[in-house]
């Protein structure tokens, strides 16, 4: 039971940092980024082409994969969010839908539908921690979620993080101003695509990672967390992150392998942003409105 | 006096020939629709019924989201309760065939109003996303419970005598679709559908009006299982076995999106793009590998990740450059064809 919980704390941490991404383009732009976790496959699949493939050092791969997801993100933003700024946000989240699935599409027709490993950012054999074996991989994974969340916290209290909220606000207003909403846009999506290809790049070399690997299993954990978290709270989704992984892992260990339920990891999120969404809709850490 | 005659008989004369011509050009586009049916054999009888199939649950999809206004990305929970419990009547209980369907369908109504029930607190973007993690628990948990779907193996659903043939099938299918079309035009226009479009238009505004807006939500969910537990029953026959696996909730993304490209609130282009995208995936890779001249760089593996990009590039141009989908495209042809029975 303990080593299923200290997995839950770190298998928690992804979600988590797929959760700030997805609460920085909420709080900014009132949008569900259903496409945050393919910023993360974009990422991975570009730095292991980069690394496996071609051979070059990590630190090229690391570079690459980020300019490949901050691509990818400003990509977005032109093409598809700020065509649809004016439609409605069901329209938009139904078209951001399509962004994943399309480049999950253009990475299996590029790079064939079958699992790679790719190396860690360190090298070493794991840790037991309460009888889990963790990979220096993943005590990264966890530092760099609680630097970013706090980071973000920072952002958002800084002159460009107010003129962000203040667009999100009054898009009008702000641009009376002097806040150009255009190049707000850019910036969140911007960011939104660096958060999402550092988790990506993070959490790739933890098992092996096949096309999709960010959006068909982490994306709804990682939403849950953001719920629960508030949605527009960044300390909010480090901790959200971190209960989602737990209450998952935990139910594995009661549902699954003490009650045979099959698919209990999944049950446990769902029954989770249930309850959170009946009893506290503004989540633990979240504000009204 | 003699002209003004003249000029009103010119002006019946083209009306008539104008209807005549427009009956003509109905009646030839559904002959046209109907070949396959009638030459293509069982083959082309197996994709028809998928295509029927694919349509009435692009009009249950449609009956939620272009009606009523709300998103549901966990459909496939809807049409994969219906698709087993049809199963489940077949073969465990013996039922025939118009049983088990109606016992699908209402499964997956009752499933849909208790997520319904629960989902109706929340609103907008959180209903899409309770609706895709319940879709995600559905796959996993519900569809992987043994003694009800006989877990990974599958649930046989075997076909009575009558429908045995590929060709009788494809009309059952057919029959399926036109009465859920029935339904979906009277729903529109009565009093229920002036409803819903003020629901979805503005809740607020169809509140002080004295509408009851949850009641009116949920119904829709109701009529969107309904018509999704349906066409799973449907589709457990066509297929003959139903597994976990055919209702991976990708599946339920592809079916949302299709709905859109065809048009939210247009009939015939949800239609249109249900049938389409059901057939996509099984006549391209076939008709790319026919081909005589192959791309170097393309292969058979590549054809079959083809039909999905297909689906997604044709939703972002949709969504990006005509908002109204297939629909809004064909609507001056189908203005002109309807234009005699309106007036």
């Amino acid at each position: 039971m303990g080593a299923f919980f200290a997995l839950g704390i770190f298998q928690g941490a992804v979600y988590g940092l797929l959760a700030v991404g997805i609460v920085l383009v909420y709080k900014a732009k009132r949008v569900f980024n259903f496409a945050q976790g393919e910023f993360g496959g974009v990422a991975a699949f570009a730095a292991f082409y980069l690394v496996v493939n071609l051979g070059l050092p990590y630190w090229v791969g690391i570079v690459g994969g980020l300019a490949a997801a901050v691509a990818m993100g400003l990509t977005v933003e032109r093409v598809i969010v700020r065509p649809l700024e004016s439609a409605s946000r069901t329209i938009m989240l139904v078209a951001l839908v399509g962004v994943a699935l399309f480049t999950i599409a253009i990475i299996v027709l590029l790079g064939q539908p079958i699992p790679r490993v790719m190396p860690p950012l360190m090298a070493g054999t794991g840790l037991n921690i309460l009888g889990a074996g963790i990979l220096p991989q993943q005590l990264i994974l966890l530092a760099v979620l609680a630097v970013l969340a706090a980071a973000m916290a920072w952002f958002f209290k800084t002159d460009l993080g107010l003129a962000v909220l203040a667009s999100s606000q009054d898009t009008r207003a702000a641009q009376v101003v002097g806040i150009s909403p255009v190049a707000i846009s850019r910036l969140v999506w911007g960011m939104a695509a660096l958060l999402g290809g550092i988790a990506g790049l993070l959490y790739a070399p933890v098992g092996i990672f096949t096309p999709g690997f960010m959006t068909l299993t982490m994306l709804v954990p990682a939403f849950a967390a953001a719920v629960l978290g508030g949605m527009t709270s960044l300390p909010g989704a480090f901790l959200g992150g971190i209960a989602i992984g737990v209450v998952q892992n935990l139910g594995i260990y009661l549902l699954g392998q003490q009650l045979k339920v099959p698919g209990a990891a999944e049950l446990g999120v769902f029954a989770l942003l249930m309850l959170v969404l009946l009893i506290r809709p503004q989540g633990l850490l979240g504000k009204e409105a | 006096m003699a002209t003004a005659t003249m000029t009103f008989a010119r002006v019946k004369v083209q009306r008539r020939f104008g209807l005549l011509l427009r009956v003509t050009i109905i009646v030839a586009l559904l002959a046209l629709a109907s070949l396959p049916l009638v030459l293509g054999g069982d083959v082309w009888a197996q994709r028809i019924s998928r295509a029927a199939i694919y349509a009435i649950i692009g009009l249950s999809i449609n009956t939620l989201t272009g009606h009523a206004g709300q998103i549901s990305l966990g459909h496939q929970a809807f049409v994969g309760i219906g698709a087993f419990t049809a199963a489940f009547a077949a073969t465990r209980i013996g039922l025939p065939l118009g049983f088990g369907l109606a016992a699908g369908a209402l499964a997956g109504m009752a499933t849909a109003a208790i997520v319904g029930m629960v989902a109706l607190r929340v609103t907008g973007l959180y209903l899409a996303l309770v609706t895709l993690a319940f879709g995600l628990t559905a796959e996993t948990t519900i569809f992987n419970w043994r003694e009800f779907t006989g877990g990974g193996a599958g649930a046989f659903a075997p076909r009575p005598e009558i429908l045995s043939g590929d060709r009788a099938f494809a009309l059952l299918c057919l029959g399926v679709l036109a009465l859920v079309l029935y339904a979906d035009w009277r729903l529109v226009s009565t009093k229920a559908g002036r409803a819903l479009a003020a629901v979805r238009n503005d809740e607020r505004i169809a509140s002080t009006l004295g509408i009851n807006t949850t009641g009116y939500k949920l119904a829709a969910f109701s009529l969107s299982g309904l018509a999704a537990g349906l066409a799973g029953g449907l589709f457990a026959h066509w297929n003959q076995i139903v597994q976990a696996m055919d209702f991976e909730f990708q599946v339920a993304l592809v079916w949302v999106l299709m709905t859109v490209v065809g048009g939210l609130r247009s009939r015939l282009g949800v239609v249109l793009a249900s049938a389409f995208f059901a057939l996509l995936p099984l006549t391209l890779p076939n008709f790319l590998a026919g081909l005589p001249w192959q791309p170097p760089f393309l292969n058979e593996a590549v054809y079959h990740v083809l039909p999905p990009f297909i689906v997604v590039v044709m939703l972002l141009v949709v969504l990006r450059f005509f908002p109204g989908g297939l629909g809004q495209l064909l609507r001056p042809a189908t203005r002109w064809l309807t234009k005699g029975g309106k007036r």
